[in-house]
């Protein structure tokens, strides 16, 4: 008997130095580098983001990027520890569950075009009492369809939730949507397949962050220079792109991002950069407290905030100290 | 000696009934603590909390019950259940039909067999977002999906319940000189039907999982709009109400089901 509680305390101990070890790796794994969670897929669209980190890792911050399925479970995994930084607007996470997470440098302003089937619409005043598809309930998009029919006095019938640009532009294609809103790319497929079938409807007013970079605030505080090494580079990266779009498909050679780029799809590279430049959508200096103040108006309009926007603090979501170092460091613009 | 016999037995069988009843309050008390201990577990994690975005117990029941009042729960039930049902009834109606023509007809078996086998055994979720290039994004998409994960279980449960039906039982049939008919009718089915009626209600639950991921798949309507949505403005306690509530629905449409079954078909089972 002795020598069984004898043996089950070793194995006990064992257990516990393992668990031990398997604690202190973790540590170290998480000081050591920097995990940034992605709710999308890499593709052309995010070129600029990883022409940024590669410039990171050359200047020996150790990054590793991790892709998931949505903006919401990559938010979970900054908030659950599991990565350092997200990417994506988590208004509604820092509000409602109070997470100790800051955004500190916009990557992109919000481009959607809101396209009809001329057959059956021609401007805004057609859509009234009519109905309209967007991304889904509380997303930018049926935000933005929002901020329009308010802007132009009309109310839709009703609102059809269909998840993703390109599955909308397939409804539009096949005649089951007549009105909707899509991403550039599929704005350009619907055009192309469809020629003199389909108009973009003019957009005006409407200012909002799409992408953001967020971390929690203890990371941010232990990590600075890590954080604002990436910072200076992602300024540094959007400043280039603004400047000549073509430099992308230049840099995506010399760091060898998206290597299996099939070859059509590497012709819509430059031409992607280019239009989004025109449109302004990659900000010059990663954000200012205008651009947040926007995005509560528009945020608390697509239902992510809530209370009076005119009411809610910048730092409540916001920090600035990152850039306005990195902009210190590589010039305001 | 033999009144005192007798005494004893109809003494144990008065009592019978009492420590039946004993036993079912004894295991409805086990049920309502282990329910009850879930629920103390669930908000003791969201006290800690175990992540911030996980809700208590408490808070979880409030967001249902703030849904229920406002109307939402039951306007998104009311979208839920109508794919949900017409898949349920046509997997129920073509799965025990084309099951039960399998057990009969070596032909038909091995037409069918092999592709609700494969079907059974493929990762069904991964079909789903192809359902939506051929059927889709409306209603047919969501039916078809539902049938997806109902139709094989309920398809091999019929056809493996007739093809072993129990042989004496058949050659029974047979010494009374039963034809065909009559050994379909009054052997092989009320033989088979526990088997079958355990498949109908194994579909039934595949058929909820196959709505809530055609509702978070495909488009986001009735309780998969509610999941998407309040997951997507942070509100995770009516995420996490909806997501509860639709277990505790399925899991009592089934008892209802097994209830039905017992009652009606298994009398035997009632004692």
């Amino acid at each position: 008997m002795s020598i069984q509680i004898r043996g089950f305390g070793r194995t006990l101990m064992a257990g516990c130095f393992a668990l031990a070890s398997f604690g202190l790796a973790e540590a170290a794994l998480a000081a050591g580098k920097m995990h940034i969670a992605f709710g999308d897929i890499a593709t052309v669209e995010t070129l600029n983001f990883e022409i940024a980190i590669a410039r990171a890792k050359e200047r020996g911050v150790d990054v590793e990027v991790t892709y998931f399925k949505s903006e919401d479970v990559a938010s979970q995994a900054v908030v659950g520890g599991q990565a350092d930084i997200g990417v994506g607007t988590p208004y509604a996470l820092i509000q409602k569950v109070k997470a100790p997470i800051r955004m500190f440098y916009q990557m992109s302003n919000l481009r959607f075009y809101p396209i009809v089937n001329t057959e059956f619409y021609k401007d805004w005043k057609d859509l009234d009492g009519q109905e309209i598809a967007v991304h889904a309930r509380g997303s930018g998009t049926e935000a933005i369809m929002m901020l329009m029919a308010q802007k132009h006095g009309i109310k839709y019938s009703n609102v059809s939730y269909v998840p993703g640009s390109e599955v909308r532009a397939g409804a539009l294609l096949q005649g089951n949507v007549k009105a909707s809103i899509v991403d550039s790319t599929n704005r350009n497929l619907v055009m192309e397949k469809a020629p003199g079938k389909f108009a973009v409807l003019p957009m005006e007013g409407v200012n909002a962050t799409d992408e953001a970079l967020y971390a929690n605030t203890e990371y941010l505080a232990k990590e600075a220079d890590a954080v604002e090494i990436l910072v200076e580079e992602l300024l540094k990266t959007t400043r280039e792109i603004n400047a000549n779009p073509g430099v992308v498909a230049e840099l995506r050679k010399k760091y060898g991002l998206l290597a299996d780029l099939p070859a059509d799809l590497e012709g819509e590279m430059v031409p992607y950069y280019e239009e989004s430049v025109a449109a302004k959508v990659f900000p010059l200096n990663g954000g200012s407290e205008a651009a947040v103040k926007d995005d509560f108006g528009f945020y608390a309009l697509a239902g992510q905030l809530e209370g009076d926007p005119a009411a809610l603090k910048v730092e409540d979501f916001w920090t600035f100290d990152p850039l306005n170092k990195a902009v210190a460091v590589v010039g305001a613009n | 000696m033999d009144a005192r016999i007798d005494d004893v037995v109809a003494a144990r069988l008065a009592a019978e009934p009492d420590e039946r009843a004993r036993s079912r309050r004894q295991l409805l008390a086990w049920r309502l603590a282990s329910i009850a201990l879930f629920c103390a577990a669930w908000e003791f994690a969201g006290r800690i909390p175990i992540n911030l975005a996980f809700p208590t117990f408490l808070e979880t029941v409030e967001a249902f019950g703030e849904m229920l009042a406002d109307g939402t729960m039951l306007r998104a039930y009311f979208i839920t259940l109508q794919p949900l049902v017409i898949g349920v009834v046509l997997s129920g109606i073509i799965g025990v039909s084309a099951g039960v023509a399998m057990g009969l007809r070596k032909s038909v078996e091995w037409v069918g067999a092999p592709v609700f086998i494969v079907l059974q055994a493929a990762p069904v979720a991964a079909l789903i977002p192809m359902v939506t290039f051929i059927y889709g994004i409306g209603m047919t998409a969501k039916v078809i999906s539902v049938c997806l994960l109902a139709l094989p279980v309920i398809v091999l449960n019929s056809y493996k319940a007739v093809a072993n039906v129990n042989p004496s039982l058949l050659a029974m049939c047979r010494c009374f000189l039963g034809n065909r008919l009559q050994q379909i009718v009054k052997i092989i089915l009320p033989d088979a039907s526990p088997v079958i009626f355990a498949g109908l209600r194994l579909g039934i639950s595949a058929g909820f999982i196959g709505i809530i991921l055609a509702e978070l798949l495909i488009t986001p309507t009735g309780i998969g709009d509610l999941i998407t949505y309040h997951r997507a403005v942070a509100n995770y306690a009516h995420m996490y109400a909806s997501i509860a509530s639709i277990i505790v629905f399925s899991a009592l449409t089934l008892t209802l089901l097994q209830w039905v079954e017992v009652t009606l078909f298994r009398p035997e089972k009632q004692r």
